[in-house]
């Protein structure tokens, strides 16, 4: 396959076609498919040639990836990324399924050439545009039978859509797809492996809404379902699902850490499980810059209730009573090495712990006392919604 | 299915058996050998074979034999004995020669048989014999059971019963080996594959085969069928597709009773109906065969071609004599020479598109022809075939040279074109038992009706000389005419009809039987593939055939790209270019207006520079505004002059430090007054200024825009902001104020929050005014969730950071909070926990 020549990859795209088997051309049309790697496919001109064997639509979006995989040998991204614009234009035209269904990947090619590029936020931007429009295409397919509609194409397009939305940061852009998806009767049919992808989106941008629960179950349906051998993405699954889930109070296992190379959570989580404050900050400072690229240190930055509450949980083994002075709880705080923290401040994290769940109690202003209750004064974080 | 699986067996030995069979018995033929010849060089041995057709004894022994394929090309042999003395006998009696056709060997025996019988008769009337063998294929391969009942019609086999088993030995004793018989119509087929192996041997045996099997040869053999099937159609009065088969059938008894039963049972159906009904069924039929081959062979567009040939012929017959003896000498009246030419054409196809070509090729210049009677006079052999490899100008080209040639050759070009009809039949079933059978036996078939046998006669001698093959093809059916013959008595236009029908089936019959054959080699695949050649020449499949038709055109209509292909990858250039070109950067406008002050106004049209001011104008002109502002606090004025400014520094596309000033002033007014708009018009500019210029107000704006961020609560942008954070900039004070309120915002840290809000630096607290109403209705309702029994009112005025207590006992008023009765000056908690969480 990898050394095929032109003349032998046009007349199994023609098969293809004729056949209509739309797996194979989307192969073949795909930039993952060993053929790219082909230098005898790297045409700078391949026009010509495909005119001859393949018929109109065809033969442009033929023409096109083969150019593309010219320009991307070239490592001329920007030539590369207008022509797989081109092939991507064109299943819009062509009413045909076996076509559609080479588009998804196609698409995918074209993300990953836009990446190359300089202005890479105006290339995803337009990408996007196209990409929405093939999206509109599908869903208001509503001829088809439901075995060839195109509708099956939309959740790789929102797959791609989220991509880019999540690249330039425009989340806000996800919730008409989220909405399509969820009215769509098909949500549940779609390809495993697509729908891994659509639950990693949805669950990161639930956890961004601070929809914690939502993001749980995404995520972990998400890594749950994910293919073993797809370590690097369950990596990244983790990466989200780690911070949601310990926020919901489940702790990772430094096996697991040590699984998917996130050692950069072991502090972090040693830290939320002790009460240690100090170590949490410092982890937190540590690697700030993965967390932050991994958009998700304001995530872990809440883990520090979490704490606090463990920390105050402490000192209340420690006193063994029911009243415990709001002093005690300075103390505490100022061991961890948090400035600048007075009795006000302690009584607001109080009040915060309060109000959230964490702590069952209250507060007496007068004898500036935390009164918890006799009966589990600390409850489990997991039943703390 | 015996007959099924014997002619499965057969058609494998077509291809080889048949090849040297059939160029045997080819060679009777002269007109045959020249068409082989020229198809290719295969026909060497076709002499041989050719002379044994003339022995029909070994020949029909060989074809019942069929298994092996020396046997088939006996049978073939036999067949075309078979076909030369029905031929001979339809010739003679055309009544009694379609009688015997359906009943004795066509019909009854074996379709499969008639098909070897059509073999013969392909050449003489390949499209009887033809086309009802392919019916019969096609039932059989297709569905046998449906089949049954047809074959009881066709049973008519009264005529030809003995034959239906013997039939093809009927004519010939050698038929009698019924055993075969029942093979016989595998035999027949056989014999067809002799014929047509011949010619395909010839032309190229293996090809031929493997195209045949393909499918290709089907559709080859679909022309053929179609032209014999049309004919039997004509025969079998209502039913086209079962007319057909009716016909072949009749041909089928003729050749083999095999399936005869059925098959009989229908030609007697017909018969019965024909002799009466028949030659209405004969008028109508062949004009419907005339019409549906002309128009477009309705029954299959590919076998229309020939078809359409052969009707048209019967027409201008018909036209002479009685419609039942038009539709008689229809199909046989074609020239041998002619069929031969046909088959020459066919078999010169290489695919299937070919084949197609040819047959529109065909069909419009042996309408033509045979319309303006030329086809009779043209010496068809030396007719140049359809420029169909050329494939350039095939439809056109290919009519007019066969009409040139046509008309060149007068008279001669009957028998020629029936012989080259017969040699493309042959080519796909058997050229040389079906020529040299076919003359004879029409001749005699035809003779039944004067007018007819004169016809007949004269063209069978023009076929005669022309392609011998024809003579033996309808030999076979003459036994089975003669039985028809005297039925004839009764009904000899029906006879006429079916004798054409026979003849043409035989053609057809014998595409039918290689196809059958084939299709009898794989009996799913080949159902398939017999429906598809047999539907194409019964019309029942037409529709498919010209749906795939279109669709093949559909994609070479598509595929003409009127201009060269050009991928247009640099279209999305242009967008950008003119995007670029629209912009103020690319068309520098430098000012010359000296107004310190201008009112704003939304530019709608290209800018004219008399009313923009320069730069150094607009220094002046910020300096003006800062001081009116200051002075006057006029928003309203400060905001049209700012904008004003900024009008002009964008239409003459200046990027400097002072229009980061002026974006810097104008969102700090903004902000000030808490104009949302402008304050983020400005923030965005600003973002994009500093990237090019330098200011050491980036912190500020940067601290505003994580502020601005906590007022969205918009995390995502928060985090993106964070990552582009440099630690220089982290160090900047607003910065870090904003991170450090940012943090507190976060976790909920009302105290510090609020501590930071008193503390925030230059303009920061402005922002914070946008939100500060909403963080401390939060931060109150986790204070009166938390505190118990009560909570004094100063400590939420210090935590929330009013300025006094008015405004916070007015803030909680606003809330609904409920104060202790005996202290006004302390919260009730609970009571007012109660009715913030309500409200």
């Amino acid at each position: 396959m990898a050394h095929i020549t032109l003349n032998q990859y046009l007349q199994q795209v023609l098969e293809a076609i004729d056949s209509r088997d739309g797996a194979f051309c989307a192969e073949m049309l795909s930039f993952k498919h060993p053929h790219v790697a082909n230098p005898r496919l790297q045409l700078s001109s391949p026009e010509e040639k495909c005119q001859q064997l393949l018929e109109p639509p065809y033969d442009e979006m033929v023409a096109a990836h083969l150019r593309c995989t010219f320009a991307v040998s070239n490592h001329d991204f920007v030539e590369a990324y207008k022509c797989q614009t081109v092939v991507v234009q064109y299943p819009l035209f062509a009413d045909d399924h076996c076509v559609f269904r080479a588009l998804p990947i196609i698409s995918l090619c074209m993300c990953l050439q836009s990446k190359g590029k300089g202005k890479v936020g105006d290339m995803l931007e337009k990408a996007a545009e196209q990409l929405m429009s093939c999206f509109r295409v599908c869903a208001s397919d509503n001829r088809a039978g439901i075995d060839d509609s195109k509708k099956w194409g939309m959740l790789f397009l929102i797959n791609q859509l989220f991509k880019i939305y999540f690249k330039i940061n425009k989340l806000h852009l996800c919730k008409p797809l989220i909405r399509a998806i969820d009215s769509s009767n098909l949500k549940d049919d779609y390809s495993t492996a697509q729908r891994v992808t659509y639950k990693y989106y949805v669950g990161r941008k639930a956890m961004f809404d601070s929809d914690f629960k939502q993001a749980e179950e995404y995520l972990s349906f998400s890594f749950t379902h994910c293919h073993r051998s797809c370590q690097r993405n369950k990596r990244l699954i983790l990466i989200y699902l780690l911070p949601v889930k310990m926020l919901l109070g489940h702790m990772p296992t430094h096996q697991l850490l040590k699984k998917y190379d996130l050692m950069q959570f072991a502090d972090v989580t040693k830290a939320v499980s002790e009460g240690n404050l100090l170590l949490l900050n410092e982890a937190l400072v540590k690697h700030e810059t993965f967390f932050i690229r991994c958009g998700i240190f304001l995530i872990l930055e809440k883990l520090k209730i979490i704490t606090y509450r463990n920390l105050f949980k402490k000192v209340y083994h420690l006193l063994k009573t029911h009243q415990l002075p709001l002093d005690a709880f300075l103390v505490a705080l100022k061991m961890m090495k948090v400035e600048d923290v007075d009795i006000d401040e302690v009584q607001c994290i109080l009040a915060n712990l309060i109000y959230m769940g964490h702590i069952k109690g209250y507060i007496s202003h007068q004898h500036q006392k935390l009164v918890v209750s006799k009966q589990n004064p600390f409850p489990p974080l997991s039943s703390v919604s | 299915m015996a007959a099924n699986a014997a002619q499965q067996a057969p058609t494998p030995n077509w291809p080889y058996g048949g090849n040297s069979s059939g160029e045997s018995q080819v060679h009777e033929n002269p007109e045959w050998e020249k068409a082989r010849q020229a198809l290719a060089s295969i026909s060497k041995s076709q002499n041989s074979t050719k002379t044994s057709p003339t022995n029909h004894n070994t020949q029909q022994t060989g074809p019942y034999q069929a298994a092996d394929s020396s046997a088939m090309q006996q049978q073939q042999q036999y067949y075309q004995q078979w076909y030369q003395q029905n031929q001979q006998q339809y010739a003679g009696y055309p009544y009694p020669y379609n009688y015997y056709y359906p009943m004795p060997p066509y019909g009854g025996p074996y379709p499969p048989g008639q098909y070897g019988v059509p073999g013969g008769y392909q050449t003489p009337t390949t499209p009887t014999g033809q086309a009802p063998a392919m019916p019969m294929m096609e039932d059989q391969s297709s569905s046998y059971p449906s089949q049954p009942p047809p074959p009881a019609t066709p049973q008519p086999p009264p005529q030809s019963p003995t034959s239906t088993d013997q039939p093809p030995p009927p004519p010939p004793p050698p038929i009698p080996p019924p055993p075969n018989a029942q093979y016989p119509p595998p035999p027949s087929q056989n014999t067809y594959s002799p014929n047509g192996p011949l010619p395909y041997s010839p032309t190229d045996s293996n090809t031929m085969m493997q195209g045949y099997n393909s499918g290709q040869i089907r559709p080859g053999y679909q022309g053929y069928q179609t032209p014999a099937y049309q004919p039997p159609q004509q025969q079998g009065p209502g039913q086209g597709l079962y007319g057909g088969l009716g016909r072949v059938d009749a041909k089928k008894p003729n050749n083999s009773n095999m399936n005869k039963g059925g098959q009989q049972l229908w030609q007697r159906m017909k018969q019965a109906p024909g002799t009466g009904a028949v030659k209405f069924n004969i008028q109508k039929r062949p004009y419907v065969m005339t019409n549906q081959n002309v128009p477009s062979g309705d029954q299959a567009p590919g076998l229309a071609s020939p078809t359409a040939t052969n009707p048209s012929p019967g027409s201008v017959a018909a036209t002479s004599t009685t419609s039942t003896g038009a539709a008689q000498t229809r199909p046989q009246d074609w020239p041998q020479a002619m069929k031969e030419y046909v088959q020459r054409c066919f078999t010169a196809c290489e695919s299937e598109e070919d084949k197609d070509r040819t047959e529109k090729v065909l069909k419009d210049l042996l309408q033509s022809r045979l319309q303006d009677g030329s086809a009779y006079t043209i010496d068809w052999t030396r007719e140049p075939l359809p420029d169909l490899k050329p494939k350039q100008s095939r439809w056109e080209a290919v009519p007019q040279r066969s009409q040139e040639n046509a008309i060149g050759r007068g008279g001669a070009i009957r028998g020629r074109l029936g012989a080259r009809l017969g040699n493309y039949r042959n080519v796909f079933s058997q050229r040389s038992p079906s020529s040299s059978s076919s003359h004879s036996s029409r001749s005699s078939s035809r003779s039944p009706s004067p007018h007819s046998r004169h016809r007949d006669r004269s063209r069978h001698h023009r076929s005669d000389s022309g392609s011998q093959s024809d003579s033996s093809m309808s030999s076979d059916p003459r036994f089975p005419l003669s039985r028809r013959q005297q039925k004839g008595g009764r009904g000899r236009g029906a006879e006429r009809e079916r004798g054409r029908g026979a003849a043409g089936e035989r053609g057809r019959g014998r595409g039918k039987a290689n196809r059958g054959r084939r299709n009898m080699e794989d009996l799913a695949s080949g159902i398939g593939k017999k429906r598809k050649g047999g539907n194409a020449g019964l019309d029942f499949h037409d529709p498919n055939r010209e749906a795939k038709k279109q669709s093949r055109a559909a994609r070479f209509h598509t595929k003409l790209r009127t201009e060269p292909l050009v991928l247009n990858i640099n279209v999305f250039d242009l967008p950008n270019g003119t995007q670029e070109g629209l912009g103020w950067d690319e068309c520098p406008i430098v000012g010359t207006c000296q107004d310190i002050t201008k009112n704003y106004l939304r530019l709608t049209c290209a800018p004219d520079p008399a009313t923009v001011r320069p730069v150094s104008v607009l220094r002046k002109s910020l300096i003006a505004v800062k001081t009116h502002w200051k002075s006057n606090q006029d928003y309203l004025y400060a905001c049209e002059q700012m904008k004003s400014i900024r009008q002009d520094l964008t239409v003459q596309g200046v990027r400097t430090d002072f229009t980061v000033e002026v974006y810097e002033t104008h969102a700090r007014i903004a902000l000030e007054k808490g104009d949302h708009e402008e304050f983020n018009q400005c923030q965005t500019q600003l973002k994009a200024l500093y990237k090019d210029c330098s200011s050491d107000n980036v912190g500020e704006f940067t601290a505003y825009r994580l502020i601005y961020y906590i007022f969205t609560k918009n995390s995502g942008d928060l985090t993106t902001e964070l990552v582009y954070l440099t630690p220089e900039l982290r160090a900047d004070p607003c910065v870090a104020h904003a991170l450090e309120l940012r943090t507190a915002w976060a976790l909920g840290n009302f105290h510090r929050f609020f501590k930071l809000y008193r503390n925030a630096p230059r303009m920061a607290a402005y922002l914070i005014d946008k939100f500060v109403e909403r963080e401390r209705n939060i931060a109150l309702r986790a204070i009166l969730k938390t505190f118990r029994p009560f909570v004094p009112v100063e400590y939420v005025q210090s935590s929330l950071a009013f300025l006094d207590l008015d405004s916070c006992l007015a803030f909680l008023t606003g809330l609904g909070v409920t104060f202790t009765p005996s202290d006004p000056s302390k919260i009730d908690c609970k009571v007012s926990s109660v009715s913030l969480t309500t409200s």
